[in-house]
């Protein structure tokens, strides 16, 4: 579904994403870990052309992405949630859902408002749909973005850290609405510190470092029975999971 | 005493304030023709496009590198000739209109600066939030960046409203009406350029003064609502 060949992002001398090979297919959920710096965030953004890589190649549902065009089609069936939210402060929380779906797709705004409603419904907030964002909590945020980039009825979803910027409280409301849409069968890509979760939920975990990957594999295999030392090392520093 | 019965008559005073709301509506379309200029500018400055970034630069540097002064009678005086050099083409410029359009594009260049900073200071995340929905550039900047953007410039912007006002007043050179020129035609008729001018400075600061209340009053406003 989403493809990426011999990935490259330096910025001046740090090689942030370092020829990276990584293919997302359909209904998996990959977690991808490593330490602070190590490129988590570059890869990920990479993958929705929110960086544009200076070398390598972009697939998603096989068609190449050219990052000298908009690709604003192909890459909007992917979606994405941000470490900080960023929802716009100006609208209501129905209004940051329906934007996209009318502004960019042509959906009436009946339609838009309809499924809009739905999906916050599903995110748990159907009562703050005329509420602006400053008036919501940081997990009630990050459930509306969830809401908001399921709007665009995407084929997987990416998330860099969705929960690092949450008070304690409140990761598990957004962790468990991942884990619903993972049990639903929707593709999930998630850069994240929560290894609970990357134990529980991943199809796959991926553990970069230096801005490669260093290792992948199946949560038992990453967590249990690591392989490099690189890994081994990282995971004895946060065994506190 | 005398001096002011004789010279501030109804009549006259009426005069003077058809020259005060001149002044205001001049103000006011400079101010709007100022802003569809300096957006544009603040855009092509921003933009990926060497050529209209150079073109935006140019129409800044030059504008706020010479007297206001000048280009008003660069408009008004060679205005005609270079349309008939270019259309052959030969109007006789109103004093009024000119000067609007000497003022706008003057202001133009001015709030280019404000509507980038404004704009460039709306949170990078917004832009990639509105990129990962499917916005395009446009409806960007329309929907999600100007709306915030407006917030930020408006006490600054009504700042530029007054300086407008005042500006008009340079128009009385070339002979439109307004507030100076009224104040200005009063004097050469009664041979006393003191209470006319005096009463000009009076409704100068009565709007000024009034404008820059509302302005205040508004930004605490503002500031509350973050
Ligand atoms: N816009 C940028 N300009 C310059 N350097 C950057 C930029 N973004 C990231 N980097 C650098 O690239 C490297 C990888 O950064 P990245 O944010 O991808 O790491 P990360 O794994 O997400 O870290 P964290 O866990 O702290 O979020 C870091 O050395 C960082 O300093
Ligand atoms: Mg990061």
């Amino acid at each position: 579904m989403i493809k990426a060949v011999n990935l490259c992002k330096t910025f001046g001398k740090i090689k942030a994403v370092d020829n990276v090979n990584l293919e997302i297919n359909q209904g998996e959920v990959i977690c991808i870990i490593g330490p602070s710096g190590s490129g988590k965030s570059t890869l990920i953004r990479c993958l929705h052309g929110l960086e544009t890589p200076e070398s390598g190649e972009l697939y998603i549902d096989d068609k190449k992405i050219d990052f000298s065009k908009n690709n604003s089609k192909e890459l909007s069936k992917i979606g994405f949630v941000f470490q900080s939210f960023n929802l716009f402060p100006h609208k209501t929380v129905l209004e940051n859902l329906t934007l996209g779906p009318i502004k960019a797709f042509g959906v009436s705004q009946k339609d838009a408002e309809e499924t809009g409603r739905k999906l916050l419904a599903r995110v748990g907030l159907a009562d703050k749909e005329n509420s602006y964002p400053s008036q919501l909590s940081g997990g009630q945020k990050q459930r509306v973005a969830i809401a908001r980039a399921l709007c665009q009825n995407p084929e997987a979803i990416l998330f860099d850290e969705p929960t690092s910027a949450l008070d304690p409280e409140m990761i598990g409301e957004v962790l468990n609405v991942m884990k619903e849409l993972a049990d639903e069968g929707m593709t999930l890509a998630v850069v994240t510190h929560e290894m609970g979760f990357a134990k529980k939920v991943a199809t796959r975990v991926i553990f970069v470092d230096s801005g490669k990957i260093v290792e992948e594999g199946t949560p038992d295999q990453i967590f249990e029975n690591p392989q490099s030392p690189r890994l081994k090392e990282f995971l004895s520093q946060i065994i506190h999971m | 005493m005398n001096a002011i019965e004789r010279i501030l008559t109804p009549e006259n005073l009426k005069f003077m304030l058809l020259g005060a709301k001149y002044s205001l509506l001049i103000a006011i379309f400079a101010l709007i023709g100022g802003s569809v200029l300096g957006l544009l500018a603040a855009v092509a400055k921003m933009s990926k496009i060497k050529p209209a970034r150079i073109i935006a630069n140019i129409y800044v540097e030059v504008i706020r590198g010479t007297p206001m002064m000048l280009q008003i009678l660069v408009l008004y005086l060679c205005g005609p000739v270079i349309t008939k050099a270019l259309f052959n083409f030969v109007f006789t410029p109103n004093p009024v209109l000119v000067g609007i359009i000497a003022i706008a594009i003057n202001s133009g260049a001015y709030s280019s600066e404000l509507f980038r900073s404004a704009i460039q200071s709306v949170d990078k995340g917004q832009w990639e939030a509105a990129q990962t929905i499917g916005l395009s550039y446009t409806q960007t900047m329309k929907e999600i960046i100007i709306p915030q953007a407006f917030k930020r410039i408006l006490p600054p912007y009504i700042n530029e409203f007054i300086v407008l006002i005042k500006d008009s007043s340079l128009l009385a050179n070339i002979g439109a009406v307004e507030l100076l020129h009224s104040a200005q035609v009063i004097g050469a008729k009664f041979y006393n350029y003191l209470v006319p001018l005096l009463c000009a400075t009076v409704m100068y600061l009565v709007v000024t003064l009034f404008i820059s209340f509302c302005a205040r009053k508004l930004e605490r406003r503002l500031a509350e609502s973050d």
